[in-house]
């Protein structure tokens, strides 16, 4: 004959539902929860840390960009800053070698002149000397009398020198 | 109508209680406790970062529950979960086991009065790991001191309504399986005068008020039951 229980009765079955209990939860938690749990979480991680990667290339890459950016702009002030000295310098000297010319040219014409002077002095001197000589021999022709040649030239030559001074003057 | 049949004794005799009795019951959470530990293993074995089919049902079904808890419990309280989940497919798959033969473990008081009380004992411990013992005791002088044994009265209630209605539930429906079984057979030797040997009657009928008795109920049960867990101590940590 079989034993039956109460229908509702608090027995021995009490205390093993609750050994049934915590071992289920033991093993379940082992078995089942755990490994989900580990399974979400690494998948989790791993889009994070994939997300995070990303983020990262993306925040150089525009680091990288701006620095390529200003770089370029450096590149182009400096050119901008080579140009514009080569020029400055170029002006100057154009018109140091302009100044240069000038001045050779003045100076030729200067000497040219001195020259011309130091010409027509001696010129002169020449024109002098012959005109004094002639005038000894016109005069010891005409008179006839002895004179001293080297007295009448020195008297001649006074006579044009203070006459020509005023004459032959430019 | 009889309770659990007693499987076997153990030769073990403590005064007060008696001799300690294996009863069906215990028999069959055993049978449903290694049922559910192999589907674990089995739906948990070999685990891809990609899942695909049943890992992704597994995973499917453990963010339902993760969301229930966080949804019920809060955020912080997660830790839960895997309690709820352990009591709720034991409490379904408890109840569910009725359909293949065996008799349900929650139509046994003493599966249902255990899992209550120990509802109960997480109510008072997390409540008292929250506010002291100082707090604790005086949770129960709030509102006003007047309310105290109606405090104590709805403390100790909890644990018995919720075991009586999840034992209820499916007992009733038990019962009600078995009557209507018993009548079938009856009306079927009634309408054959006795000469029909094989009560064919019983034969899809009883099919679809199983439907209610044992699908519907032993869900919702679980459901419930666990819901007023989640409750309990939820409001026993906050505030």
């Amino acid at each position: 004959m079989d034993e039956y229980m109460g229908f509702v009765s608090i027995d021995w079955t009490l205390i093993f539902t609750w050994g049934n209990l915590l071992i289920l939860y033991l093993l379940l938690r082992h078995f089942l929860f755990k490994p989900v749990q580990k399974m979400l979480a690494d998948r989790e991680n791993e889009v994070k840390s994939m997300y995070d990667n990303a983020e990262k290339a993306q925040t150089e890459a525009e680091q990288m960009k701006a620095e390529y950016t200003e770089h370029l702009q450096n590149a182009k002030a400096e050119a901008n800053e080579l140009l514009q000295s080569a020029n400055q310098k170029a002006t100057l000297r154009s018109e140091e070698m302009l100044r240069e010319a000038q001045q050779k040219a003045s100076d030729m014409v200067t000497r040219a002149d001195a020259q011309i002077e130091e010409e027509k002095k001696r010129a002169f001197q020449e024109v002098k000397r012959e005109i004094s000589q002639l005038a000894v021999m016109a005069a010891s022709q005409v008179v006839e009398k002895e004179i001293s040649e080297k007295d009448h030239e020195r008297m001649i030559e006074e006579f044009i020198d203070g006459a020509g001074d005023a004459k032959w003057q430019e | 109508m009889n309770g659990p049949k007693v499987i076997f004794t153990l030769p073990i005799d403590i005064p007060p209680f008696g001799q300690v009795k294996i009863t069906e019951t215990v028999v069959n959470s055993w049978i449903v406790m290694a049922f559910l530990v192999l589907l674990s293993i089995f739906l948990t074995h070999n685990m891809k970062k990609v899942p695909k089919g049943k890992q992704c049902l597994v995973e499917k079904g453990y963010l339902m529950l993760q969301n229930l808890v966080k949804n019920t419990m809060g955020e912080d309280k997660l830790g839960f979960v895997p309690y709820i989940g352990t009591l709720m497919m034991f409490s379904a798959v408890g109840s569910l086991s009725s359909m293949t033969g065996l008799r349900p473990l929650t139509a046994d008081l003493n599966t249902t009065l255990g899992w209550a009380l120990v509802t109960f004992m997480l109510v008072q411990v997390n409540n008292i790991r929250r506010h002291g013992v100082g707090g604790w005791l005086k949770s129960f002088v709030q509102p006003v001191p007047f309310l105290l044994p109606s405090n104590i009265i709805s403390e100790v209630a909890n644990p018995i309504s919720m075991s009586f209605r999840h034992f209820g539930n499916i007992a009733s429906g038990l019962v009600v399986t078995n009557l209507v079984y018993t009548g079938l057979a009856a009306l079927t030797s009634i309408i054959t005068g006795g000469w029909a040997t094989v009560p064919f009657l019983q034969l899809g009928i009883p099919a679809v008020l199983s439907v209610y008795f044992d699908l519907l109920a032993s869900c919702l049960q679980a459901f419930i039951f666990c819901m007023l867990t989640m409750v309990f101590v939820s409001m026993a940590m906050d505030d």
